[in-house]
């Protein structure tokens, strides 16, 4: 991971002040930095989604294809997840470099969206055993500056609600094939349900308290980290320990609870967020990647 | 695309196993009053019976061997040696390289020789959970290979993987703050299987509507009484990982006497108390 070097003094500056409820900032442990989300930015895909945390920075492109379903899941589509780390980040991710980061993220996300109830894959079938919907999330990280795995997953959620999957019919024909028929109409598609769907939340542990959003000094000072996905029901869809440290079970229970708690708020602002955002229209404001 | 493994023959891409066409009932989680389906007859908080043995790979400077049900996992250290890179990190204190693989025979469906995803993802939860029980600092521009081979996996691997590897760890003389121990808790709706099998972590399949299934896996070095790792899957509520990892480490520190009583054992075979 793309990391800072710090020094001693540095870290005990920030571990005091973390133990104080005051971080570098000025934030307190459990605010978030300013975050701005665009959705439908890349007009060759079929969603997208912009999300700036603080200085990082993560875009995400889906595309729907129509594909063949796994033989064990006849009447449901998939999402396949991949995580490309752009040497713009850093020049450590040049080349190879980036690649077990990016790997260390796809899992991650396959891990929280592996369960029935976060995007509903029955809807993305066309016809069970033979077609069906797959969607290819493709997250791009241009900047990076800690906590990644909330950037990617809000920006997911995003992307997804601004998907928009063309409606196809499958036409029997006279000499009994079957031909896929795509609406004529542009505009007559169907919408992925992103209600359900789960956002990461990531606390590292910094001395005796934990933060939320760190940043990569933050991090630097950290010793392990808990990464939480929480859909806005409460429920818990993954959680991962992160780091090279040991964290102490009690910790483990508190980091759940605040994980669980700042999770479950994240959802509603994000909603209305996005609706809004959709109901502006053709009239909303472009502000794209340099504004 | 998944890599392609151009110097194994393979069979054709569409090959399917037969078993995949039986239909299989909803196994119920618990047989009959308290007792789980699979042969062995435990309690839904009862450890598989392990069977442990170290030192069984003789170029390997430690190794282990664990059996636990049907799961058996053999793991090989080597080192420390010499680093590649050397870069800044490296003068202060050595590294840990982890790598799991899975024999292509060791599941119900056909893996490939090729590391997927799956298995560099378990390679760095084995990491993430071995990392702080090694004392890396005492071995400075050095770098220790553990490589853990599952032979057959009957449900979640990564727990006896940990302890196997704990177990290596110590044979080669390793020196740790701690054994690592790992164990998995199946939970779905109110009950709670501690390790359990492939059969009883598949149940979900069915479309059963359990509003709260998962999976935890969780390593813990049980004299510190700290969890240096901690893995999970499904869909739970939040208490229901607070139980979950609360009965993974009640399981860890069950399993610790067994291990405990394995190193020993080894100890005094490759170093006998003099006669007196």
């Amino acid at each position: 991971m793309a990391t800072v070097q710090i020094s001693e003094a540095e870290k005990l500056y920030v571990v005091h002040g973390v133990r104080d409820d005051l971080r570098v900032d000025g934030r307190g442990c459990e605010d978030y930095r300013h975050t701005e989300i665009e959705t439908d930015v890349v007009s060759n895909t079929d969603g997208s989604a912009k999300v700036t945390l603080g200085h990082t920075n993560v875009l995400v492109g889906i595309k729907a294809e129509i594909g063949k379903p796994k033989p064990m899941l006849p009447d449901e589509g998939y999402l396949e997840f991949f995580v490309d780390c752009s040497a713009n980040a850093t020049p450590e991710f040049e080349g190879r470099g980036g690649e077990g980061l990016g790997i260390e993220l796809s899992n991650t996300l396959y891990k929280v969206f592996s369960n029935k109830q976060s995007v509903d894959l029955k809807s993305l079938c066309i016809s069970p055993g033979e077609h069906c919907w797959v969607l290819y999330v493709d997250v791009l990280l241009l900047q990076c500056d800690g906590n990644l795995f909330d950037a990617i997953s809000v920006a997911i959620k995003a992307a997804l609600f601004n998907t928009k999957i063309p409606k196809v019919r499958i036409a029997e024909e006279e000499d009994g094939g079957k031909e896929i028929e795509l609406s004529d109409d542009p505009y007559d598609c169907v919408r992925v349900n992103v209600e359900n769907v789960p956002c990461i939340v990531t606390l590292c542990k910094i001395g005796h308290r934990h933060v939320v959003d760190a940043t990569l000094q933050e991090k630097a000072c950290s010793v392990a980290s808990l990464l939480i996905s929480v859909t806005h029901k409460g429920l818990v869809t993954c959680v991962r320990k992160l780091g090279g440290g040991s964290l102490d079970p009690e910790s483990i229970f508190e980091m759940t609870e605040t994980g669980k708690r700042v999770g479950k708020a994240l959802h509603a602002p994000l909603m209305e967020l996005l609706q809004k955002e959709e109901s502006l229209g053709s009239k909303r404001q472009k502000v794209g990647f340099l504004g | 695309m998944p890599p392609v493994d151009r110097r194994r023959i393979r069979g054709p891409d569409e090959s399917h196993s037969p078993y995949h066409f039986v239909t299989e009932e909803s196994m119920k989680c618990l047989a009959s009053g308290d007792r789980r389906v699979d042969v062995s007859q435990r309690g839904p908080l009862d450890l598989r019976p392990i069977f442990a043995r170290c030192g069984l790979i003789s170029q390997a400077k430690g190794s282990a061997y664990i059996e636990a049900g049907n799961s058996k996992i053999i793991c090989s250290v080597y080192g420390p040696r010499e680093t590649e890179r050397k870069d800044e990190t490296d003068m202060k204190s050595g590294r840990l390289v982890t790598d799991m693989r899975f024999a292509p025979f060791a599941c119900r469906k056909r893996g490939a020789w090729v590391q997927g995803n799956e298995e560099k993802d378990l390679s760095q939860g084995l990491l993430e959970s071995l990392r702080p029980g090694v004392c890396l600092h005492k071995y400075p521009r050095s770098q220790i290979d553990v490589c853990v081979m599952v032979l057959e996996s009957d449900g979640p691997a990564l727990s006896h993987a940990v302890t196997c590897a704990s177990l290596a760890l110590a044979d080669a003389g390793i020196e740790m703050y701690d054994l690592v121990l790992g164990c998995t808790v199946r939970h779905t709706g109110t009950t709670q299987l501690l390790d359990p099998t492939f059969a009883e972590v598949q149940d979900d399949q069915s479309g059963a509507s359990v509003d709260s299934q998962g999976t935890v896996t969780l390593s813990l070095m049980p004299n510190m009484n700290q969890v240096s790792g901690l893995q999970s899957d499904g869909v739970m509520e939040q208490e229901s990982i607070k139980a979950a990892v609360q009965a993974c480490i009640e399981g860890c520190f069950k399993l610790y006497p067994a291990i405990q009583h394995t190193i020993l054992k080894t100890v005094r075979k490759k170093a006998p108390p003099p006669e007196s």
